[in-house]
């Protein structure tokens, strides 16, 4: 009896930490579709704020400043990303505490630390130099330096999950440094190296404190946007913003664990 | 310890096979000769120290010892996985102590068996010939010939996760043939299988050896396999080659205790006088021919003939029987001579078996003991 209880206590978590997490989520794409200007009542079905969001030349702006944003910094932070988690691999036997501290720092930091540094860095540089105006490319720089950790783990985890005998059995069998590259390594971790791609892209088109900060006037993303607009109250047009991110993420993770998977098989 | 046979019952050895068969066997076979091979690990661990040793063309040749013996050292650096700190490799007459894994006709059957998880097992099979330009239409028709030729059947057009332990064993050795290497390499390709598809692996990898008289280089811990596969066996111990022979020299005559020992053989026993061929030990007196010099005294098991009883004679010990283990085609006993055992093994041919507390009596033949050194 006792245990019955406790299962249905331990399933009733379950249910409650679901509720908390997709409720609000399913308001927010409910009332997306609200005919009536009120976050409150729902009245007819309509797409009309999507039709306004199409129309909104700030928006599409943004959207596109997103997404140029995230997949550049995602294509830079995989190809940095995979060098650093080969290099953690093949020196994995050495004492390397220190430098996995270096590579998870940026992940355990707070985002505003890390905003706030990054903004810093980049006027004193803009100051000395003149470069680095802030602006999308900044915006990518710090992108791309919170994207490397990530694809580093993933790229490392995958190679330490490798027979490591199957190295030596590419050279055995007459493949070249390149050619090893070529048709052992990259096919070999393919599915990380997607999985990592998506998770950084992921994360780009999340991020709104870090891309808060190194944005310039001309460079705000959505969720910059959404920040701004919102100072004017909540309408259902920033509902359909954030239905299309949903839906955007949503695909991203999904992806992302598909292949992990694949990879794993 | 009645399983002496050698390839040499089934096949003769060192002999060629025909030409013509399959049209595989015209390969050239290429020898091996190692010289002054040395290699440590970090400052401490010396893994080979000074291995000369010559491997003729076409031969199936063993790497035998306990771990940490230096064998696989030596095998990783034949295949280029490692480089000797001193020393020379040349292979076929070419000197490769230098030439890197990719480019030596040396390949290698891994003991995790390395299957690229990526690829189909026709991939893996064909990996090779890619790497070295091969063109695709040429590679597929390869890839048939060596399926057929280690009777893969339909093995080839499965995935790598699909295949059983004894599948991916005979992937692992197809991909390797296939390249038609100068020297085949083998890190204990059998040790991850059970008994059974073991000793049937161990047969089909003796036959294709033969079929195609390439130089085999095989490396073992299990001095059965090590005697039923080997045209001549090295036997090594702290990196450096104690013996080397053929398998009936190296387990009927061992230089040394340690050979003899690793060899299986417990019957080992100091000689503390000797006159001529009389020889004293803790046993007794026994008359030997042509023993040698050493200092201890081997007598092997199975050539020791007990009668029941106390007989007198020459080369006669009285013992007691202390443990007797029927094994059904064979009986071992433990006998009890003195304040020492000695190990016999009687054929079982239906005649009488001592019991334990019978007395016996072992009948030693001169020309069976032999000595050697420490």
């Amino acid at each position: 009896m006792r245990k019955r209880t406790l299962a249905r206590g331990l399933a009733g978590i379950w249910w409650v930490t679901l509720f908390f997490l997709y409720a609000p989520l399913f308001v927010i794409v409910l009332f997306s579709f609200n005919s009536a200007n009120s976050t409150a009542v729902f009245e007819n079905f309509s797409l009309a704020w999507y039709r306004r969001l199409f129309g909104n030349e700030q928006i599409i702006n943004a959207f596109g400043n997103s997404l140029v944003l995230a997949v550049s910094s995602s294509i830079i932070a995989l190809v940095i990303g995979c060098l650093i988690g080969y290099g953690m691999y093949r020196h994995r036997h050495r004492k390397l505490g220190w430098l996995i501290v270096l590579i998870y720092l940026p992940i355990v930091l707070p985002d505003i630390v890390f905003g706030i540094s990054e903004m810093t860095f980049f006027v004193q540089i803009h100051d000395w130099t003149g470069l680095l105006q802030p602006g999308l490319g900044t915006m990518i720089i710090a992108h791309v330096t919170f994207q490397i950790p990530f694809v580093a783990l993933i790229v490392y985890s995958r190679f330490v999950g490798l027979d490591p005998t199957l190295f030596e059995a590419a050279k055995d069998l007459y493949a070249s440094p390149i050619k090893r590259v070529v048709h052992f390594m990259v096919p070999t971790i393919k599915p990380a190296l997607i999985s990592a791609f998506f998770l950084s892209f992921t994360l780009s088109i999340d991020d709104f404190v870090i891309s808060f900060f190194t944005a310039g006037p001309e460079s705000a993303t959505l969720p910059i946007y959404i920040w701004s607009a919102i100072k004017k109250g909540v309408t259902p047009e920033i509902n359909a913003i954030a239905t299309l991110m949903i839906g955007a993420v949503a695909m991203a993770a999904i992806f992302s664990m598909l292949f992990n998977r694949q990879g794993r098989r | 310890m009645s399983e002496t046979m050698t390839a040499e019952t089934a096949d003769h050895p060192g002999a060629r096979p025909a030409a013509n068969e399959r049209g595989r066997a015209n390969h050239k076979a290429s020898s091996i000769e190692m010289q002054g091979l040395h290699k440590r690990f970090g400052r401490d661990t010396v893994a080979l120290d000074g291995v000369d040793l010559d491997i003729r063309a076409g031969e199936f040749f063993t790497l035998l010892g306990p771990s940490g013996c230096g064998k696989t050292t030596l095998l990783r650096i034949l295949a280029g996985l490692e480089e000797p700190d001193a020393g020379s490799l040349v292979v076929g007459g070419k000197n490769i102590t230098e030439t890197p894994p990719h480019q030596r006709s040396v390949n290698t059957v891994f003991q995790s068996y390395a299957l690229f998880p990526h690829l189909s097992v026709r991939e893996n099979l064909a990996f090779g010939l890619k790497m070295r330009g091969m063109p695709a239409a040429e590679r597929h028709t390869k890839v048939d010939e060596i399926a057929d030729f280690i009777k893969l059947g339909d093995l080839v057009d499965r995935h790598v996760d699909q295949l059983s332990g004894g599948q991916r064993q005979r992937i692992a050795l197809a991909r390797a043939l296939i390249c038609e290497p100068d020297v085949l390499l083998l890190d204990e390709p059998l040790s991850a299988l059970d008994a059974g598809l073991r000793s049937q692996l161990q047969v089909e990898l003796l036959r294709v050896q033969k079929r195609l008289g390439m130089t085999f280089v095989f490396v073992t811990h299990d001095q059965q396999e090590a005697m039923v596969m080997s045209d001549r066996i090295a036997v090594l111990n702290g990196g450096t080659i104690q013996q080397v022979g053929a398998p009936r020299e190296v387990y009927e005559r061992p230089v040394n205790a340690f050979v003899a020992r690793f060899m299986g053989h417990d019957n080992l026993y100091t000689i503390s006088a000797r006159k001529s061929d009389r020889l004293i030990t803790a046993l007794g007196e026994l008359t030997a021919e042509d023993a040698g010099n050493g200092e201890l005294l081997l007598i092997r098991p199975e050539t020791l003939d007990l009668l029941p009883g106390a007989v007198e004679g020459p080369n006669h010990l009285t013992a007691t029987v202390a443990e007797r283990l029927y094994r059904g085609s064979h009986a071992e006993f433990r006998l009890a001579i003195g304040n020492t055992t000695l190990q016999a093994t009687v054929n079982n041919r239906g005649r009488h078996l001592p019991e334990v507390g019978e007395t016996v009596t072992v009948a030693v033949a001169p020309e069976d003991l032999v000595t050697l050194h420490e």
